[in-house]
């Protein structure tokens, strides 16, 4: 059977397409110095193919950084409250990567856990995922250490694979995917020669054993070991892995406004900020950053995935490179695959 | 250099005369330097010095690290650009001369964008003259500090570099661009890079001088500025922290390097530095008994007269 193909210069068309039916395109573009990111873009000529990841995730999309969940007035008739509706539009998300197309599972994970968070789930029900596998990489690149490949489909609807012209073949992997390739059957075309694709990137193998490590961490005596304030002491308590991370997702409830009208609102926050865990009492359980620092890496390796079976890290390696003191996670699951 | 470096940090640990090292090693690929922390005379192996060693490690000297600072005596290895820092937490009380024994490290500049610098070394992006310019932070081009200014040990060979009486590079091309904009141009221009922010707060962490045990982004007892991401919290924390740095900012550049949204944070912050040489005659970093003009009340010394 002859592959469906998506021509670059045809991409035009479907930016075009989706947005006249009401949608919205997320896309990497180069927004600044180097800085590549998942942004809604207008035209297809915005969009940067020489990326490894963008910056951040395109969590965004379905869990903005911050989002108004209600809203209050007070008058002199008194308090009002006032919920928010969401009617999401169609978001289609192109260029993603096999591990932030993972990463959805994830999130999903939790927010469909013991609540249905509307304000994810319905943007996801609109959302159309198509990936770009990975032709180019660098070497905090790791997904294959956690068990997915650079041309994995999970979470995707389509997986494109680049050719060596610059086109895409493409691989519808959901229903909702093949729901979309005919309704923008203009664009998806049948090609008679299967055109040849590029090479997939493979990120090197790490020395790790993720159930070692689950072990590891389930042996509370390893709790307060050595081993954390010895490796992440230089921490400096920033939130930028957490904020490049796919798969955290803290969230904090704040009210702003003013006596009349106030705003409640959903905004990102992170396990990094030592007002995280801070009690009103004044205590505070984590109360140095390396205990922080391994909170994090409790979550990823051993507490999400004791609650659920999607994966708590993707290995897109964002936490690597925005580090600014280079405190590598995979050298402490090198580490700790090791002892 | 480093074999120097390597035998005064045994010496200092062996004699007692410090307990913890704070200096730089390599990360596992030795593509990137991060910071260590020596506490044995047999680890000093570890400790190195080079061009990557961009990381200002004053930031461990503050109150916001306990655990270091309960590690007993601190050494530090620091350039005369990270110095400056120490100096300015000495003049404003955080720091005290003898708590901390200062390895002077002399240096030839560090690399700012270290993934450029990766690439031309491993032969994967052609490196001119103009490319390791752009590497090299601008700091570098304008160092006046190349030999350390306040150091208990100096190691390496003295440079003989002078910096040019006008400073150059892309922060001060950058503020010259700025400068010629109207006002309406300028809103913009830092209304698209603040759009950006994400509230990571790696300005503020990476940072040896906001050392704030609780920022004012963080009180929410009246809550003083709006701590969510959009334009209006955006701005607000971004002028704020500027407003905190006046006449204080070193210039060290770490505020920008962190940023991971690649927001021209040394642009704003070197601005605001040039104001307070033109207005005070000051620079900060070079004095330990000099304070920092905002907190100095000397009408005697104003030299307007308006408001006499």
């Amino acid at each position: 059977m002859a592959k469906k193909i998506l021509k670059r210069s045809d991409l035009t068309k479907l930016v075009a397409s989706v947005g006249k039916a009401g949608g919205a395109f997320v896309a990497p573009k180069a927004v600044a110095n180097g800085l590549v990111e998942y942004v809604f873009i207008k035209k297809a000529d915005e969009i940067e193919f020489d990326y490894i990841v963008p910056g951040k995730s395109f969590k965004e999309a379905n869990f903005p950084q911050t989002e108004v969940v209600a809203r209050f007035k007070n008058d002199p008739e008194g308090v009002t409250v006032e919920g928010v509706e969401l009617n999401p539009p169609r978001v289609v998300i192109f260029g993603a990567r096999p591990c932030d197309a993972k990463s959805s599972e994830s999130l999903n994970s939790v927010f469909t856990w013991d609540f249905i968070d509307e304000f994810y789930t319905k943007r996801e029900d609109a959302m159309v995922t198509i990936t770009v596998a990975c032709t180019t990489g660098d070497n905090a690149c790791f997904c294959t250490s956690v068990g997915i490949k650079p041309d994995d489909t999970d979470g995707s609807d389509l997986l494109l694979r680049e050719t060596e012209g610059g086109d895409f073949t493409v691989e519808a992997v959901t229903d909702k995917g093949k729901a979309f390739i005919k309704e923008e059957k203009a664009v998806f075309t049948e090609g008679k020669a299967t055109p040849k694709e590029r090479t997939i990137f493979e990120p090197r193998k790490l020395d790790v054993d993720l159930e070692k490590i689950g072990e590891y961490l389930k042996d509370t005596d390893h709790y307060e070991g050595d081993l954390w304030a010895d490796m992440a002491r230089k921490c400096i308590g920033c939130g930028s892995c957490t904020y490049a991370c796919p798969t955290c997702h803290c969230f904090d409830i704040t009210d702003e406004g003013g006596f009349s009208e106030t705003e409640r609102r959903k905004n990102w926050d992170s396990c990094q900020f030592d007002f995280f865990t801070l009690h009103a009492s004044g205590h505070n359980p984590r109360d140095r950053q390396y205990k922080r620092w391994r909170n994090r890496f409790m979550c990823k390796f051993n507490i999400y995935p004791g609650k659920f079976k999607t994966k708590g890290c993707v290995g897109c390696g964002r936490c690597v490179r925005v580090c600014p003191v280079r405190l590598d996670i995979t050298e402490v699951m090198e580490e700790i695959s090791g002892a | 250099m480093e074999k120097q470096l390597q035998d005064k940090a045994r010496e200092l640990l062996e004699s007692g005369k410090a307990d913890v090292i704070i200096g730089y090693g390599w990360n596992r690929d030795k593509s990137h330097t991060t910071p260590v922390f020596i506490k044995k005379a047999e680890d000093v192996g570890k400790l190195v010095f080079n061009k990557l060693c961009v990381n200002n490690l004053s930031v461990y000297l503050t109150r916001k690290y306990p655990d270091v600072y309960a590690m007993g005596k601190r050494a530090i290895v620091a350039k005369g650009c990270d110095i400056k820092n120490i100096v300015v937490m000495m003049s404003e009380g955080q720091l005290k001369r003898d708590e901390v024994h200062i390895i002077g490290v002399t240096c030839d500049g560090v690399i700012f964008d270290q993934d450029a610098w990766a690439k031309a070394e491993d032969g994967s992006a052609d490196m001119g003259a103009e490319l390791k310019d752009a590497v090299t932070a601008t700091k570098c081009h304008n160092c006046d500090v190349r030999n350390p200014h306040l150091t208990d040990t100096l190691i390496g060979d003295k440079s003989n570099f002078t910096p040019p009486d006008e400073p150059v590079g892309f922060v001060f091309d950058k503020i010259k661009d700025i400068e010629k904009m109207d006002s309406r141009d300028k809103w913009q221009f830092w209304m698209g890079h603040f759009s950006r922010c994400i509230k990571c707060y790696a300005c503020r962490q990476v940072c040896s001088l906001c050392y704030c045990e609780r920022c004012i982004s963080d009180k929410n007892m009246p809550q003083w500025i709006e701590t969510s991401a959009h334009l209006r919290g955006n701005l607000a924390w971004n002028l704020i922290r500027a407003q905190h740095l006046t006449g204080r900012c070193t210039f060290c550049g770490e505020c920008e390097r962190a940023c991971p949204a690649n927001i021209p944070l040394n642009v704003i912050n070197q601005k605001m530095s040039l104001v307070m040489g033109e207005a005070f005659d000051y620079k900060s970093g070079y004095d330990p008994k000099e304070h920092p003009p905002m907190i100095v009340f000397n009408p005697d010394e104003d030299k307007d007269d308006f408001i006499k």
